[in-house]
Order: C-alpha cells, then sequence, then structure tokens
C-alpha cells in the first residue's frame, strides 16, 4: 500500500492535519508523523494497553486504529492531559502515590484511569481492576495505579457531595505497610 | 544574621522512612520522558535482523544480492561480516551466525531508511539451509551420540557447580522422614514493556557510542568489544530511560554489535529494536531447571540435611542463566538451618532459546523447591507446622555451611509477624481440614520463606561502586554515581539519602548515573544491591562533603567543626539546632575567598564481603535478608482456577528508606511472582516458540492481584546505608511457593512443575479423585459412592 | 456497495482483528481497503416490534450498555461484558466479530442462543439485494463464512425472546476478560413450570467454528430441568464438542470445562 491521503483532526485540543500512507496506524501517526511519543509501542496487537488513547472520549488501542480514521475526530493522547496548572489531578495522584516505577505502560494507564473516573464518579476499587484488564504492568503489581485512582474518586466525589468541600478522611484502604 | 531577633532552633528531622516521590515520575506521567524507544537522531537508520526461524541447520548459502539493491538499503551484513568475533561469557557467540543452532539466531541485518525498507530488505534475503537434528532436552542433549552444538564444547556439556558439606548418607541414616521430589521450574520471560532497543554511532575517531538498555554499563564494555573487535575503552555507554530490565540486560545480546557494525558500516547512527514478538523470542529467558531435591529431618522436627542435583538446558548459548548455580546452592545450603549438603549442577547446551539473569536468579527456582519440601515436613513431624519453621530458623550470627555470615537474620521475627498477621496455623488447620468435604470451593493457605542476597554478591572482582558529590553555589547537589536507574527507584533513594545527610531539600539533589564517559564504574544492577551499595556510596560521599563543609565553618565562622550539623538548608550547632549560616551562603563563602575551594568529593565503596571463589565457601554478600510469604486462595476445584485472595508478605528489609518505593518493588515483585505461579509459560516445542505475544503468554493483570498486607522487620543492618539492605528480588522468589502450598492445603494436590495453571490444577484433581475412587472401591468391595462430579475421568 | 461488488475488497472497521492479522502477515490485503465505520445506518440498535436489529457497526461496548438489549436480551450484555477489554469493546464492530469467524466467537455464543440471523448486502444489477443467513449456517471453518466478497454484512437479528426466555453465557480463561476463550458456553430456552423448551445450547472454541451443540440441545428438549437431566445433557457435551490442543488448551481440558460449564450454566437456569 503505497497510496497515500491526507486527513485532517483535532488533536489535543488543536486543528492539525498529515499526509499519510493509508495503511498506517494511528499509533505510528502519532509517534513517527507528529513526534508525541508519549503513546507507546509495546506489543502492536491491543493486548497491553500502552498505546491508549482517547478518540472521541472513549479509549482505544491506537495500535489497532488505522491513521485515516483520525480524520474529523477528537483525540487525545497523554500530552493532551496537562492543565496550566501542570498535571491533571490524575497525573499529580499516580506521581503522589508511587504509582511510577519505569513508566512505560503509565501514559495508557493513566488515559485509562481517567476515562474510568469519568464515566463513573464512584468507581470502586474491584471495578478499577476490571477496567484495568486491557493495560498491562510489569513494575507495579498495578497496587499503587489503584490507589492514585481511588484518591482521585474521593476527591471527585467529595467535590460533588460535601457542600464545604473538605476532604472526608479516606476509607481503609486495602494495602498497609507497617513496620 | 539579625541580630535583632535570635534565631529560632532547627530540629533534626528525617527523611529516612518517608514516602519521597521519584524525581522522573512527573516526566513519565506527563508522556515527556524520552525513552530508547522513543528516540530518533539525525540521519539515523533502522536496523532490522533476519532471524533463522529453525532450530538446528547448517547454512549452505545467503544471498544478499537483491536486499542490497533495494533502494533506501545502506547496509546488509552477515556472518562472514562477522567471523572471528566471539563474545559471551564463555566465548561461545557471535553477532551474526555462520551455523544456526537455536529459532533465533541472527543469520543477517540490514540498515535501511524506513523501518518499512528494512523489513522488505529482510524478505528479499534468500537464505539455503540443511536441517539438522535438533536436541531438545538436557538429558538428550547429555546422551552418547547426542547432536553436538558447539564444536568446543563436547558432550555438549557447558558449565557445572559442586558444593558439599558433611556426610549425607550419615545424615539420612539419622532421619526419620525424608522427602525426594523432582521440581521443574519452567521457562519464562522478563516481557520488559519496552521491547529490546540499542542505538549506535561511531565518531571519526573510530570511538563508538551506543545507547542501551543496559543494566552494566561499565563491565558492558568489556564484554561489547570483543564483538565488534575493539578496545573496550573506545566505547561510550549511554543508558537513556528505560521501559523496565529486570535481568534481561545483564549481558551483551547479539542485536547491541548488531547495531554497532551496521553504524560502523553505514558511518550512520542506526536504531535495532524489537518488535513484541522478536522480543518473546529472542530476547533471553529465565533459566529452567530440573532439580532433584531432597531433605531430610528427625521427628522432632530438626533439619538433618538437604541435596539437590540439577540439571540445566543451557539452550544454544551460554549467558547468565547456567550460572544461576552460584545462587542455586546458597538457598540449598543456607535455607533453615541445613547441616549437611550436597549440591551439583550441569548445565547442557540444547537447541532451544537461552537463558540471561531475571529477577531472583536461580533462588526462584531452588524456593520453589525448599520451602515446598518443608511444609511437605512439616505435616509429617511431631511439632506443628510453625513450630517446625521457627525451630530450624537461624538467628542472627550464625553462618550457613558456605560461610554466609547472619549478621543480623530477622527470620524468626518474619515467621512470627506472618503468623499473627495471617492466622495461618489456625486456618491452615482448618482449611485441610475441608479438604475431603464435598464442595466446588475450597480455601487454602500456605507460607513460604526464603533467604537472598541484601548486600550484593561478590562474584566479580569488585561488587563496589565509585561516587562523585559536588555542591554548587546555591546549595544544590549533584550525585554522579555508578547505579543505574532501571525503574527500580534508586533514583529516589539516593537522592533521599544526599538530601537527608546535606540537610536539603531533596528537590535541590541532581543524579547523574547513566553515561559512562562522566559517571564512575559501578559492577551494575543486580542481586539486589543497589539500595545496599549505591546507597553506602552516596552517603559516604556526602559525609566527605559534610566534612568539607563543616571545615568551611570552622575556617569562616570560627565554629568547632564536629560540632555541627546540616539541617533545612542552614549549618546549624548540633545540640541546640541553633542555625549559624545558609549553607549556600556558606558555599559561596568558601568559593570566593582566598584560598577558595569547592566542595566536590568521590568515594569508592567495597562493601566488607568475601570474593565467591571457586570453592563457593566465602561470605560472598555484605548482607543477607529473609521474606515470609502467606498466600490464601480460593481453589475453583472444577475449572482448577486458583484465586490468590490475600497475601501477607513479611520482609526483613534492615531498614525502610523510601517507604513508596520499597512498597512498590514488594508489590511488583509479588505481580512478578504471582505470574510465575499462575500463568506465565514460554511453550517450547522443537526449539519454536508457540506462544510469542501477551495473547497467548499471560502476565498477571489488574483484576487479578490480590490484597496485600506488607509488613516490613527493620533489623537495622550494621553495614547498610541506615541499617538498610536491598529488598527486591525476595518478594518475586517467596510467592510462588506459598501459592503451591496453599493449593496443597485446599485440594490435597501438589504441583512440582509451574505454571500451576487451571489445566494443571484441574488435572491433577481429576487424578487424585479417581485415585480415591478407586481405593475406596478396593476398600468397601461394594459400589463406589457417587463422586461428586462425573465428568472427572481422564481420557 | 459498488466498491465491495468488485469483489477485491477488505472491509474495516475498528481494526481489532484485521490489523493484527495484517500486521504479522497472517492475512493480505485485498486491492481496496475501505472503511466503512462512518456509512451511516448500520450503526443503531433497533427495536423492530418484535425483533431487535443491530447494525454491522455496532460496537461491543454499545452492546454492553444498551438498555434495549440489556432489557430483552441479557446473555448478549452479558457475553460483551466479558469480551476484552475496554479499549477493544470500544472499537471492536459486531459485524467484525462475526466475519472474523474465530472458533471462540465470543458474540456469536450469544447470538445463536437467540437463534440470529445476519443480513448480507450486494449490490446486484443497479440495486442493493439482502439475503438472510441464520447464524448457525453462517460459519463454514476458522476464518471462513459463506459471506462471499461482493456481500457486506449489514445487520444481525433476532426475534425478541419471549418472556419466559432465560438466557445465560459462561467462559474461561486465566484472565477474567481479556482471553480468547478456552471455551465458552451459552444455554438458553424457554423455561416455564420446570420445563425447558426451545432449548439453544452454542459453544465457542471446542470445535472449528462456534458450535450449536445438538446431542445437548435434544437431552434438554422439553424435558423437567431436574439434576438427571443435567445429567445427561452433560454426558451430552462430550458427543458434541470436538476441541483440539493447541497452545492454549488441550482437549481434555476443553471437553472437561465444556461439562463443567454446562452443568453450571443449567444449575443457574434451575436456580432462576
Amino acid at each position: 500500500m503505497s497510496l497515500e491521503t491526507e486527513i485532517h483532526f483535532i488533536l489535543n485540543g488543536r486543528a492539525v492535519s498529515a499526509r499519510i500512507p493509508v495503511a498506517m496506524k494511528t499509533l505510528a501517526l502519532l509517534r513517527d508523523v507528529l513526534g508525541l511519543t508519549g503513546t507507546k509501542y509495546a506489543c502492536g496487537e491491543g493486548e497491553c494497553g500502552a498505546c491508549t488513547i482517547r478518540v472521541d472520549g472513549k479509549t482505544l488501542n491506537s495500535c489497532l486504529m488505522y491513521a485515516v480514521d483520525c480524520e474529523g475526530r477528537d483525540i487525545v493522547t497523554i500530552e493532551g492531559l496537562r492543565t496550566p496548572a501542570g498535571m491533571n489531578p490524575m497525573q499529580q495522584a499516580f506521581v503522589d502515590h508511587g504509582a511510577v516505577q519505569c513508566g512505560f505502560c503509565m501514559p495508557g494507564m493513566i488515559l485509562q484511569a481517567d476515562w474510568l473516573v469519568e464515566n463513573n464518579l464512584r468507581l470502586t476499587r474491584p471495578e478499577a481492576q476490571r477496567g484495568l484488564e486491557g493495560n498491562l504492568c510489569r513494575c507495579t503489581g498495578y497496587t499503587k495505579v489503584l490507589d492514585a485512582i481511588e484518591s482521585v474518586v474521593e476527591t471527585q466525589c467529595c467535590k460533588q457531595g460535601a457542600p464545604g468541600g473538605e476532604l472526608q478522611p479516606a476509607r481503609e484502604p486495602l494495602m498497609r505497610a507497617t513496620s | 544574621m539579625n541580630s535583632k531577633t535570635s534565631p529560632q532552633p532547627i530540629k533534626k528531622t528525617s527523611l529516612i522512612g518517608q514516602s519521597v516521590k521519584k524525581p522522573d515520575a512527573p516526566d513519565k506521567a506527563t508522556g515527556k520522558t524520552r525513552y530508547i524507544n522513543d528516540m530518533v537522531l539525525p540521519q539515523m537508520l533502522i536496523g532490522k535482523v533476519l532471524f533463522a526461524g529453525r532450530a538446528h541447520a547448517k547454512i549452505l548459502s545467503i544471498d544478499i544480492s537483491a536486499a542490497q539493491k533495494l533502494p533506501g538499503v545502506h547496509a546488509v551484513m552477515t556472518g562472514r561480516d562477522v567471523s572471528g568475533l566471539k563474545f559471551g561469557f564463555i566465548r561461545d557467540n557471535v553477532a551474526l551466525k555462520d551455523r544456526v543452532r537455536c529459532e533465533h539466531d541472527e543469520i543477517a541485518a540490514v540498515a535501511a531508511e524506513t523501518e518499512e525498507i528494512a523489513n522488505q530488505a529482510i524478505e528479499l534475503i534468500k537464505v539455503e539451509y540443511e536441517d539438522l537434528p535438533g536436541v531438545f532436552t538436557p538429558e538428550d542433549g547429555a546422551k552418547e551420540g547426542a547432536p553436538q552444538i558447539h564444536d568446543e564444547f563436547p558432550g555438549n556439556r557447558s558449565l557445572s557447580y559442586e558444593f558439599s558439606h558433611g556426610n549425607v548418607a550419615a545424615a539420612e541414616a539419622a532421619s526419620d522422614f525424608v522427602v525426594d521430589n523432582v521440581f521443574r521450574p519452567h521457562r519464562v520471560t522478563h516481557c520488559c514493556m519496552g521491547t529490546s532497543c540499542a542505538i549506535a554511532d561511531f565518531d571519526h575517531n573510530g570511538k563508538l557510542t551506543i545507547w542501551t538498555q543496559t543494566q552494566y554499563p561499565y563491565n558492558y564494555k568489556m564484554d561489547l568489544a570483543p564483538a565488534l573487535g575493539m578496545a573496550p575503552g573506545d566505547i561510550r555507554v549511554i543508558q537513556p530511560p528505560v521501559g523496565g530490565a529486570f535481568g534481561a540486560k545483564l549481558d551483551v545480546y547479539p542485536y547491541e554489535p548488531i547495531a554497532a557494525l551496521l553504524a560502523r558500516k553505514t558511518g550512520r547512527p542506526v536504531k535495532v529494536m524489537y518488535s513484541r514478538e522478536e522480543e518473546f523470542k529472542a530476547s533471553p529467558t529465565r533459566q529452567t531447571a530440573i532439580i532433584h531435591m531432597r531433605t531430610g529431618c528427625k521427628r522432632d522436627g530438626t533439619l538433618t540435611f538437604r541435596t539437590a542435583d540439577v540439571l540445566l538446558d543451557n539452550g544454544a548459548y551460554t549467558s547468565w542463566g547456567p550460572t544461576i548455580p552460584v545462587i542455586m546452592m546458597r538457598t540449598t545450603s543456607g535455607h533453615y538451618r541445613v547441616p549437611v549438603v550436597d549440591f551439583r549442577a550441569r548445565a547442557i547446551y540444547t537447541n532451544n532459546p537461552y537463558a540471561g539473569s531475571f529477577r531472583g536468579y536461580g533462588n526462584v527456582q531452588t524456593t520453589f523447591a525448599t520451602a515446598q519440601q518443608m511444609d511437605m515436613l512439616a505435616d509429617l513431624v511431631d511439632i506443628t507446622p510453625l513450630e517446625f519453621h521457627l525451630k530450624n530458623a537461624q538467628k542472627s550470627g550464625e553462618v550457613t555451611p558456605q560461610n554466609s555470615f547472619l549478621r543480623e537474620c530477622a527470620l524468626t521475627e518474619c515467621l512470627e509477624t506472618a503468623e499473627r498477621a495471617s492466622h495461618y496455623s489456625r486456618k491452615r488447620r482448618e482449611y485441610a481440614a475441608e479438604r475431603t468435604r464435598v464442595g466446588r470451593y475450597k480455601k487454602g493457605i500456605g507460607l513460604a520463606s526464603s533467604i537472598h542476597n541484601a548486600g550484593g554478591a561478590k562474584i566479580h572482582k569488585s561488587d563496589g561502586i565509585g561516587t562523585i558529590l559536588k555542591l554548587d553555589d546555591y546549595a544544590r547537589a549533584t550525585i554522579i554515581t555508578g547505579a543505574s536507574e532501571i525503574g527500580q527507584g534508586i533514583d529516589a533513594v539516593v537522592t533521599l539519602i544526599v538530601a537527608e545527610e546535606l540537610g536539603i531539600p531533596i528537590e535541590h539533589v541532581t543524579i547523574v548515573n547513566n553515561d559512562s564517559d562522566i559517571a564512575p564504574w559501578d559492577v551494575g544492577v543486580h542481586a539486589s544491591r543497589t539500595t545496599f551499595i549505591a546507597g553506602n556510596g552516596a552517603r559516604r560521599a556526602a559525609h566527605k562533603a559534610r566534612a568539607q563543609i563543616f571545615k568551611g565553618a570552622e575556617k569562616h565562622l570560627g565554629e568547632l567543626a564536629d560540632s555541627l550539623d546540616l539541617r533545612s538548608g542552614w549549618v546549624v550547632r548540633e545540640k541546640c539546632g541553633t542555625p549559624l549560616i545558609k549553607l549556600e551562603r556558606l558555599l559561596r563563602q568558601m568559593h570566593f575567598q582566598p584560598e577558595p575551594e569547592l566542595v566536590m568529593v568521590t568515594d569508592y565503596y567495597e562493601p566488607k564481603s568475601e570474593p565467591e571463589g571457586s570453592k563457593h565457601v566465602s561470605d560472598h554478600s555484605a548482607a543477607y535478608a529473609h521474606a515470609v510469604h502467606v498466600a490464601e486462595i480460593t481453589v475453583d476445584t472444577f475449572t482448577g482456577e486458583i484465586k490468590v485472595d490475600r497475601v501477607t508478605a513479611v520482609q526483613d528489609v534492615g531498614r525502610v528508606i523510601n517507604r513508596m518505593g520499597l512498597e512498590g518493588q514488594i508489590e511488583g515483585g509479588v505481580a512478578l511472582g504471582l505470574g510465575y505461579a499462575l500463568s506465565e509459560d514460554m511453550r517450547v516445542e522443537q526449539g519454536r516458540l508457540r506462544n510469542a505475544g501477551f495473547r497467548d503468554y499471560k502476565l498477571i493483570t489488574a483484576p487479578e492481584m490480590p490484597e496485600l498486607d506488607l509488613h516490613f522487620i527493620e533489623s537495622n543492618c550494621a553495614e547498610g546505608p541506615f541499617g538498610a539492605k536491598g529488598a527486591s528480588e525476595l518478594p518475586a522468589i517467596v510467592i510462588a511457593p506459598a501459592v503451591a502450598n496453599a493449593l496443597y492445603n485446599a485440594t490435597g494436590v501438589r504441583i512440582f512443575d509451574p505454571p500451576l495453571s487451571p489445566e494443571k490444577v484441574a488435572r491433577a484433581i481429576a487424578e487424585q479423585r479417581q485415585q480415591r475412587s478407586a481405593e475406596r472401591l478396593d476398600r468397601s468391595r461394594s459400589p463406589a459412592r457417587e463422586i461428586e462430579n462425573e465428568y472427572c475421568a481422564l481420557d | 456497495m459498488k466498491a465491495i461488488a468488485t469483489g477485491d475488497a477488505t472491509v474495516l472497521c475498528g481494526g481489532t482483528d484485521l490489523t493484527p492479522q495484517t500486521d504479522s502477515g497472517a492475512r493480505r490485503y485485498a486491492a481496496t481497503l475501505m472503511n466503512i465505520r462512518r456509512v451511516e445506518g448500520l450503526n443503531a440498535i433497533l427495536d423492530v416490534g418484535d425483533s431487535i436489529r443491530i447494525g454491522t457497526l455496532t460496537t461491543v461496548a454499545e452492546i454492553r450498555c444498551n438498555p434495549t438489549i440489556r432489557g430483552t436480551a441479557p446473555i448478549l450484555a452479558d457475553a460483551a461484558e466479558h469480551f476484552a477489554s475496554d479499549q477493544i469493546r470500544n472499537a471492536a464492530s459486531i459485524g467484525g466479530n462475526l466475519c472474523n469467524a474465530s472458533p471462540a466467537g465470543d458474540m456469536s455464543i450469544p447470538l445463536l442462543v437467540l437463534d440470529a440471523a445476519v443480513e448480507l448486502s450486494s449490490w446486484d444489477a443497479g440495486a442493493i439485494c439482502t439475503r438472510v443467513v441464520p447464524l448457525d449456517a453462517f460459519f463454514l471453518a476458522p476464518g471462513r463464512v459463506v459471506k462471499k466478497p461482493t456481500e457486506l454484512l449489514t445487520a444481525v437479528v433476532f426475534s425478541k425472546p419471549a418472556p419466559d426466555f432465560v438466557g445465560h453465557f459462561r467462559k474461561s480463561g486465566p484472565r477474567p476478560a481479556l482471553e480468547i476463550s478456552t471455551v465458552s458456553i451459552g444455554i438458553g430456552g424457554n423455561f416455564s413450570k420446570g420445563i425447558f423448551r426451545n432449548v439453544r445450547v452454542a459453544m465457542g472454541a471446542v470445535a472449528p467454528t462456534p458450535l450449536r451443540a445438538r446431542g445437548v440441545e435434544a437431552a434438554l428438549e422439553g424435558q423437567r430441568l431436574d439434576s438427571e437431566a443435567i445429567r445427561a445433557a452433560v454426558t451430552a457435551v462430550g458427543v458434541d464438542v470436538k476441541p483440539i490442543n493447541d497452545v492454549r488448551a488441550s482437549a481434555w481440558y476443553r471437553n472437561h470445562l465444556a461439562r463443567v460449564f454446562t452443568e453450571e450454566v443449567l444449575n443457574h437456569v434451575l436456580g432462576n
């Protein structure tokens, strides 16, 4: 397939266009054409989730998605989560809770985590576990990823629920370390 | 100082034991970090490898003409280009092969302008093979008349090891119980999320810069040089951020010299990166083993002897895998107090994929055996299982038959803590009593412990590390350390220690540890040594810096050097905390006054351990540590699925330095060990890997993680930094036998060949039921009572 | 439709099966790669009186969450619930899953239980022609279906189950969901006054294609659903299934699981 085509879409809030081979995948478009290397290749067949991006609000494996299918759509990658204040709450929570070790899987993990919490402000830990089944991590055992997600849920829940905005004490975390 | 207000004293606070954020975490969480896999250099070419795809063959001819002619191809190389350039632990490997010894042998390599062109070129290379009969088990490899894999290694024999202490026959005669089993720890692989990648570039003086995922950047030069026919000193090693390593990068593997050879030939930077499929097939695996183990004890519970006879599948080439007996024997002789030991191991070449080192290195395999045999004996002796473990647990000050000196030993505390936290003994009794009751789901609880190096392992001439520390005019510190960051969090530990010692915020400490032209030597990130060794190096360097600072204070302020401390960015009087001068101001005074000086110090730290030695009787680590895991599971006896509900993980960590980082390492280690125990399995048949992808090679996922209850025992290791010991391998080692013991507790089924997959468990339970049913029939001589599910019949 | 009429087009929607297959070389592109994801009218779930019509582009995620499906055919929502991961569910189309014709075919199993049929459309002499093929006649072999290269699968349809219809789905795997099934089964039928009628039993990954287990159906049809009937059904499983040994599981284990799941699902039906 050596044919090329031009595509136009919204990427991280800005209109972009690119001229690409028709069989190119979105993952290659992002990394090799647009220079956004935050989204990772780790398996290329939709099993590991390291390439997770958001397309029209939903999370997808960008390694399976044809780049031509970005046409007219709203794409968000890890680079697009920044707020003027810096990191978004999920990113900050991942850093604060020690969820990042080698970090290679984290862009995909964070995007999926964000989507899970947006879809369900009362996300429980088991639901979060289920929701991350398509994101593989070899370093962390997922524990602190789940801690981070729980903390974001609690903050958001409290924002929604308590008029004064006071953070309620966290419920007993499943995992505790004692010395 | 402002004399109007009396200065508030600054109290001593400590970061030790706190949770600190990993310095590189924000960049990683925002996608900013450029991993080696993300790197693009100007004029860079893409390198691709043609793999043999067959297990054992002669190469009759290679026709690269069509590939060379393809527009965009800059080089095509074959074994002809590297003949004589042997490398490897016993010099049995070469970057491009003239003969096929395993499926992933590298036959040719291409450098081209794009990945697409490189792949097309690979397709155009025509190779004529003559297939040879293959050898796929070490037993077959050792047979008389077996096909020879390497001419220089007759009988397919590579390495062998022995250690012996005491009289086994006498010890056996004195034993009341002996358990005798064959364990077959299986083939798994690292599955780093970032696939193997190297970028090489030569300068005009023939000096090589290689960007690599290596975990041992300095000895790496020594190992890479012969593959290229270069001097090691002409190699500069740069370590960009990596997506994991876990021991896969402790040796030179062919794709690295291939990148360099292509770079040298083309005069341009060349990047070689594996696809996931190539990663599964071509990167080193964990070493498999066939372990015939025997353990004996008296009825009062005293262990009498332990022997292990180990056969290793060397695979096609010798990397770290076949050297694991060095650690296997330490477990055999040191896991609990064992007075008599015999250990022998030999590695036999086959046409299978070959093994490197992998987190847990030989101890994963051996503890799977020792901890199950302990569990078996526990049911035979006159005392309770917990008493059996405690009775044989070493105490501080004991020495093992191999002279491992357990200066601070917390096995007893670990066992007692595990018991308290998990109610192990009571549950073990309760669940065992439920075993024969009719019911689909059975609960089980299993305990396993192990011992591992926690202060390095002196298998090289030096187990040390160089450190350089400097302070600038603003009291910002830069620590230049030989210790590599591979995701394990040494960056946080080292900067924490420097911040602690210098009394400055951790954000004011920069770590540099990724360029062999800049940072001093370290033997490598392995053997759970890095917190201990690099931590000590950082601490010693910081002490030297403190000494220089306090001398400067003496000179410039007239204070007594040994009455001072550094706190919150100030130089203070140690006793009362009275602040005297801001550290940065003192540093500027030291710098810009007559006889100027900068605070710049260096240190080389060699741990107080003994070289391994060929007799293997040595205190080869500066510290040892224990862990005890208790796994609680629910077994679906119909499907064979094991659900791990809860893990109590107790570990002697010496001292917690970065709490969050340490927890993360334990949690990740448990996940790795659970994958080993339950679901990971490389299916290699006739030398070919059948499941080269995440679809059919199963890593543990988030929903499968159990509840974790972590306990850290602080034995305060005298030699360790702030008392800390190394920690990261033990959790990966201990969890699998804990699960295996829990399976036995729940069902009466023991599995000696991991993984404990649903199918294996279902089969074992079905066999057990058939056997019981047959026994009942024999005994009662009347129609057997209905067995609970009739579909357990084996075809 | 005209583009497909040449017979030389590879149809693409979510790419969740097409991409790994073309990337690995297991499948080659035809002359035309046709992305139908945006074609209008092919992605609706419609309640059309006494049947449900699911457009070919409907994603597995949409099926999972759709109130009509959850209300009238929960067995289909169950299978969607256990299908791969969120990221795959958000992209994978029902048409793609069916045409991929994997022996495991997670979405095929509940559809077979629902007696579904597929609509195949083609361009013939200036007009769109449609034929309807029952799903249990659609699969020929792994990766092969009766659909011609000149046809496009445009919808899946099934009659709304009667109020007394009970249907359940069960699949296996070391990984809870992201698993190309070691074994999956669906059982459904009209269950009233203890009698099980119009029984449909479908199984995945125990034969070259998703299987209607006719022997098991016969053992249950019109019978009182009690432990004896369940035992007979379980025995019949061993006759119906033809599993293979592969890297995921042995034939023995697939057989074993098929029987375990059959008993489990029937007990579930009984429990209802």
